[in-house]
């Protein structure tokens, strides 16, 4: 008897305690969300301003203007570079899929001689910056004409050929389909590559979307290997390298706001894809994180 | 099917893939027959400054010197590139590089060690020589050859200020006084070298690279660390600790005053507006002796990529003519405001009264010619200005001047005499090719080692400057084999170089 | 020390048993270089021991094997060919042909292998250098194109691997044909074409799956580092760039300017980039990764509302660029920008600034790397977070049930439930988290650019929040020098470091050790 009411006594208690830790939460939150989203709400109010200056000093345009946006379009390469980095994003997306998901489910789901070997070895070659093997690729591929205008395709190859080292969080979500399932379809006969494409695909869906989201995201925010890949030919350049070439000494005062605008312009088709496939990115990097 | 034949596979198509594009390489020099002069269509690609519209401009005028030229068809690519990065990325990959390209001039010496610019021929060395200011040919030529075509001769700094706040532009004190009264910035990057060397040379310091005719830097003549460098450093602090001091000159935000140069002065009109003021730079005083700041003057560049083809090259070298000749210069500056380097755009009325070509005129008396500077130059000696503004004390200020020093001499690591001598080095005397053995020149041509101890079966060369790029082995072929001693004793190595440019090493036995 | 059983171990207090484990752990430090000793030693045995077997196994095959398989020895796949294996027959003496008709074509391996001068200190590789030539009719000068030393060592590596390949396929075929021979002799029918290909779909589907990856790894990874390792021993910087001027092997001196470490001196600037690099590493994962998973449990917690809103505002940050908004917010932090300005007028922060004569808050080297990681938090949380929700919602509720009833307070049920659970799971990730932590070029390069400065090193100059990474792109592509053999020898140098860390922490990690638990 006196236990339920010290249990009734501390209920009530836990109500006002949790009503109160949840109104902080609630105020750490709303914090967050102002913190999270400011540069965003600047870069949008730095692209409608009408001067070209860089003046970070003020929030709020003085003047509104899309000014930007129509130079953007009608004096720049920004459509060349755009349609450029979307090619790549499709492309990288589709075939970086390939590469990841043929990696992570060997290793997740086949046994096989060297498995555990291929995977420190894997693990230890991330570990070499990356980018000074960029110094050879580029030898090459200007050697095979895949630099310059052609650079959109070497770069390609370049996000793909190695993504298959990235398997960590897909092959995390394979791990957490459960084994039971190969097995009773190898019971009734299933080849292995029955056991893939009829029994494993279709539950992976989210790790799919998954990888087709971070391949499509990869070429939008490339710089380091897109800049030198392209060596300085507009036809070829990324959004991210021809951008970045507005802030140099010369033109840092003539086109910063412009920068902005680009910046906007770029963000609405990751933001739009990334926004709608929200679902399944959650579902894919929570299943893979899982096991990592 | 194993995995290792898929691979293999792999490995055997990517290398006859490499293998054909190897062969197809070689096979793209072939010239074609020369019909009259230099008629013919030339694909070529450019890189001219990032600046919008410069790309634009560099089109209508190779349109008119197709006009001015029948026969010559020119399809160019054109990039924007900014021009203090363009010599590194050509240097990065010389073969690739575009046919023609605008750098800042402080690249000539490693493009011209890097084989990466076609010497303009004789005539039209002199032809250039004739029509552009001396500085600009000086700062286009290497050990007395002409690498380049001046574009410019504006690259330099001065002076732009607001006129209702600083009435004194003369005064560097009164400058920083009247903008630390009025909340406004002074904006000076005094933490990139090409600012630093500003208080520096307004002391009487310089700072001289010396170069051999390859466009090797062999040494420096510099005396930032001396007393008259430490009173550049008490100036340069007194800027860089005032409140106002501001290190990023590249914006114009709050800006009273504001070091920059000609490629800002859009920007500076649409800052200052009425209140625009363009003036030389002013002079500071430490212990009551006052000191007007220095510069750098400077020029644009154009070269030529070295080419396989004599016609192309010849074409080429007219384009680069045309395009930096008096015509298209003044054109250059009526957009741009660019300062020409040609003589007669130079004597032009609207040359003559443009406001900041004016600042810039003035400075340009107290200016010293930007001649060739070795690359980690500009690191090392930004440093100063980083230090200027942290220092705590005079004392500071000399330790930053030591470590100058230091950093320029681990940069060059060896004195110029060395980087001439020749010496051995090698498994003899069980040093393992960690020890160079001293060799001394007796009569010219002839050099001579000191007594080594050597087996048989130990291998020498012989190297000059410590470094392996000159080095003679068997038979005195240059880079070749090792030499192997034949007979253990003691023995000198001897080194001649006879008449053309045959070399012969000797052992010659010590009784 | 002494090790206690369980109820010994129950009778210590808090103290005691944090010292207990704090003692385990350092004594077991021994054991794991020991054990990792002896790992690479039984490697190194097992691959002399592996030598020798296989020797004794062609030797065996040579004299036991019929004419066929005696044949195969010089003409590959001969044995398959007779034994009916058309298919693999084909493959292995089309790889013969090729590797022949490759090594004798006249720019082919051979040509290569014979310009590369392996090693030899002081010889260039490649052997013909261009030149400039005169010419008299158009006035001007020609270039005359010689070797190009980076394609020759490459073709000339090239060539190494595909001996190598030829060596082990050879070695593979005649294996084949030995057991060819031993299933025939038994009586019973060796693997037609057809079943080759059907296995491909089975028994050996992931050699399948692998292939592609594998080649890609192998083309732009493993090919590319073996290259970088051997350009550590030459001269290769912007004045020998191989086209224009050859470069040349150099030997070991590269090391001696590497320890240098005099003021100035190479070794010094590492040391300290180093330092800070795994300061960087730590804090940027650890700040991330506590309050990511802080931010999760917020919003995972019970009674908060529109929880996909407040996730969906964190994730945009994934998804917008980070050259835009990085740049964006360095920009916001510099004196004149919004947050920098309004910083500057707080007089603790003004006043620091000032006595230390610094102007911006880039400018303090402390400030700046404060700056780095908890703008890095801002990048970093929306991943994290993500994470974190997925893992808790699967941690079983009945835990936190039963957890409750025993009168867990909210921070001992994160304590001994969430944080252990989180850390047993996400081990592997913090791992490969913190080796990207220290190639995190981005948020260094475009927030601080590695400023503020403090000096040179290898032609460039080197600042406070320089990571190896940006440093070796400054040594590189960002400097005149481009000390291309400095680069590789250092990025040599960081991966053993960081190899060697990881593979222990990587075999100390229970959850890795027991990857099949968890399912």
């Amino acid at each position: 008897m006196k236990k339920e009411n010290s249990m009734k006594k501390s209920l009530l208690g836990a109500k006002a305690s949790r009503r109160l830790s949840n109104g902080i939460i609630y105020f750490i939150l709303v914090v967050m969300t102002v913190v999270w989203l400011f540069p965003f709400v600047g870069i949008l109010l730095e692209s409608f301003k009408t001067e070209t200056k860089m003046q970070t000093g003020y929030l709020f345009p003085k003047e509104f203007g899309f000014d930007h946006y129509v130079r953007l379009f009608t004096e720049t390469d920004f459509l060349i570079w755009f349609k450029n980095t979307a090619i790549m994003g499709i492309a990288t997306a589709l075939l970086q899929t390939i590469f990841v998901l043929a990696m992570s489910y060997t290793l997740s789901r086949l046994r096989f001689k060297g498995r555990k070997a291929l995977m420190n070895f894997m693990l230890i070659l991330g570990m070499f910056p990356g980018f000074l093997t960029m110094i050879l690729i580029y030898k090459v591929f200007s050697d095979a004409g895949l630099t310059m205008n052609m650079a959109p395709l070497g770069l390609i190859i370049v996000y793909c050929a190695s993504s298959g080292m990235g398997y960590y969080v897909s092959k995390g979500f394979f791990d957490t389909i459960p084994k039971s399932l190969d097995e009773a379809a190898r019971v009734d006969g299933a080849t292995r590559w029955q056991v893939f494409y009829k029994v494993i695909m279709p539950l992976s869906k989210p790790i799919i979307i998954y990888t087709i989201l971070m391949g499509f995201m990869a070429p939008w925010g490339d710089f380091m290997m897109a800049s030198y890949i392209v060596h300085e030919n507009s036809a070829g350049m990324s959004v991210a390298v021809g951008m970045y070439e507005w802030l140099s000494r010369t033109n840092m005062n003539t086109h910063y706001t412009m920068f902005c605008a680009a910046g906007v312009i770029v963000a609405i088709p990751v933001t739009t894809v990334f926004l709608l496939l929200q679902k399944y990115y959650v579902e894919g990097v929570t299943g893979g994180a899982v096991k990592g | 099917m194993k995995m290792s034949k898929i691979l293999a596979l792999m490995l055997v198509l990517v290398m006859v893939f490499s293998c054909f594009v190897a062969c197809k390489k070689e096979d793209d020099n072939n010239n074609e027959d020369n019909e009259n002069a230099l008629a013919g269509t030339y694909n070529i690609t450019m890189w001219v400054s990032e600046k919008e519209g410069v790309a634009d401009q560099f089109k209508a005028q190779i349109d008119a010197f197709e006009l001015a030229n029948p026969g010559i068809v020119i399809n160019a690519e054109i990039e924007g590139v900014t021009e203090a990065d363009a010599g590194s990325k050509v240097v990065a990959d010389v073969a690739s590089a575009p046919d023609i390209y605008c750098f800042a001039q402080d690249q000539l010496a490693r493009l011209v060690q890097a084989s990466a610019l076609l010497a303009p021929g004789k005539a039209a060395s002199e032809n250039i020589k004739a029509n552009n200011d001396a500085g600009s040919v000086a700062a286009a030529s290497v050990a007395g050859t002409l690498y380049a075509y001046p574009m410019t001769s504006d690259n330099g700094y001065y002076l732009y200020y607001d006129t209702s706040i600083i009435s004194n532009p003369d005064s560097l004190e009164d400058i920083i006084a009247a903008c630390e009264q009025n909340g406004k910035k002074f904006r000076f990057a005094l933490e990139n070298a090409w600012y630093t060397a500003s208080f520096f040379f307004a002391t009487g310091c310089t700072s001289n690279w010396l170069m051999n005719e390859a466009g090797e830097f062999i040494g420096i003549e510099d005396n930032f660390n001396s007393p008259e460098g430490l009173v550049a450093m008490k100036g340069m602090k007194k800027l860089a600790q005032s409140s106002c001091y501001d290190s990023d000159a590249d914006q114009f935000t709050d800006a009273g005053a504001i070091v920059t140069g000609i490629w800002n002065a859009g920007a500076a009109a649409e800052h200052f507006g009425t209140n625009l003021g363009a003036a030389d730079l002013p002079s500071f005083t430490v212990d009551g002796q006052s000191y007007h700041l220095g510069s750098y003057s400077g020029n644009k560049l154009m070269g030529v990529k070295p080419q396989g083809d004599a016609k192309k090259a010849a074409v080429l070298s007219l384009l680069a003519q045309y395009l930096t000749g008096e015509e298209c210069q003044k054109q250059r500056f009526a957009s741009f405001e660019w300062g020409p380097s040609n003589k007669n755009a130079q004597a032009s009325e609207a040359v003559q009264a443009n406001a900041s070509l004016a600042a810039l005129a003035a400075q340009n008396e107290y200016a010293t010619p930007q001649g060739q500077i070795g690359g980690a130059w500009w690191d090392i000696a930004k440093v100063l200005g980083a230090d200027a503004k942290n220092a705590a004390d005079d004392a500071a200020l000399q330790t930053a001047l030591d470590n100058y020093d230091t950093s320029i001499a681990s940069w060059l690591e060896i004195p110029p005499e060395k980087r001439y001598a020749w010496t051995v080095i090698g498994s003899v005397g069980g040093t393992g090719w960690g020890v160079d053995f001293t060799m001394t020149e007796e009569p010219a041509g002839t050099w001579t080692s000191v007594e080594i101890n050597m087996t048989a079966g130990e291998a020498f060369k012989v190297r000059q400057g410590l470094s392996w790029d000159n080095n003679y082995g068997q038979d005195g072929v240059k880079g070749g084999a090792d030499i192997v001693v034949e007979t253990s004793g003691t023995y000198k190595v001897q080194l001649v170089f006879g008449e053309n440019d045959s070399v012969t090493i000797t052992l010659i036995p010590v009784a | 020390m002494k090790k206690l059983n369980d109820l010994e171990y129950l009778k210590l207090n808090k103290l005691q048993a944090l010292w207990y484990k704090l003692q385990l752990f350092i004594f077991a430090i021994p054991g794991w270089f020991k054990r990792l000793g002896l790992k690479i030693w039984n490697l190194i045995k097992s691959f002399g021991l592996g030598v020798k077997d296989e020797t004794l196994d062609i030797a065996h095959t040579f004299t036991k094997g019929n004419w066929a398989v005696k044949l195969s020895f010089l003409i590959f796949g001969f044995g398959n060919l007779y034994y009916g294996q058309i298919l693999r027959g084909i493959f292995f003496l089309l790889f013969e042909v090729i590797f022949i008709v490759y090594m004798i074509l006249p720019s082919g391996g051979g040509y290569w292998l014979g310009k590369c001068n392996w090693f030899q200190k002081g010889a260039t590789i490649g052997t013909v250098q261009g030149k400039f030539e005169y010419d008299y009719v158009y006035d001007t000068d020609v270039w005359v194109a010689g070797d190009d030393s980076v394609k020759v060592l490459l073709y000339g590596l090239l060539t190494v691997i595909f001996i190598v390949a030829f060596i082990w396929t050879w070695r593979l075929q005649v294996k084949q044909c030995r057991i060819c021979m031993d299933i025939t002799a038994k009586g019973k029918k060796v693997k037609s074409g057809k079943d080759d290909l059907k296995s491909l779909l089975d028994d050996q589907f992931h050699k399948t799956l692998l292939a592609l990856p594998l080649v890609g790894i192998l083309a732009f990874t493993v090919l590319p580092i073996i290259f970088m390792v051997l350009i550590a021993f030459t001269s290769y910087d912007a004045a020998h760039d191989g086209y224009s001027n050859l470069f040349s092997w150099v030997g070991l001196e590269h090391f001696n300017e590497l320890f240098n470490f005099g003021q100035g001196g190479l070794g010094l600037a590492f040391g300290e980039i180093l330092s800070w690099t795994l300061m960087w590493s730590f804090f940027a994962t650890f700040s991330n990764y506590f309050l990511g998973m802080f931010v999760a449990i917020m919003i995972n917690k019970k009674g908060i509302k529109i929880k996909k809103f407040w996730r969906t505002i964190l994730v945009m940050t994934i998804a917008i660029p980070q050259f835009v908004s990085l740049l964006y917010v360095s920009k916001l932090f510099t004196t004149s920008g919004l947050i920098g300005s309004a910083l500057n007028k707080i007089p603790a922060i003004y006043n620091y600034l000032d006595v230390n004569n610094f102007v911006s808050l880039w400018d303090s080297p402390v400030v700046s790397k404060i700056l780095l990681i908890v703008i890095n938090i801002w990048v970093g949380i929306p991943y994290i977070m993500l994470m974190a929700t997925g893992i808790l919602m699967n941690i079983p509720q009945d835990l936190y049930e039963s957890s409750k009833i025993d009168g867990a307070s909210s921070v001992q049920q994160f304590t001994k439930i969430t944080l252990p659970y989180m850390l047993f799971v996400t081990g592997p990730y913090l791992l490969t988290s913190f080796v990207g932590n220290l190639n995190n070029f981005n948020v260094i390069y475009l927030l601080s650019g590695g400023n503020p400065i403090k000096g040179t090193a290898g032609g460039a100059s080197i600042g406070y929040t320089d990571l190896l990474i940006t440093w070796l792109f400054k040594m590189t592509l960002g400097s005149t020098e481009s000390k291309y053999y400095m680069a590789s020898l250092i990025g040599i140098l960081v991966f053993i470091v960081v190899a060697v860390l990881s593979l222990i922490v990587y075999n100390v990690i229970p959850s890795t050790k027991n990857e099949e638990d968890y399912k």
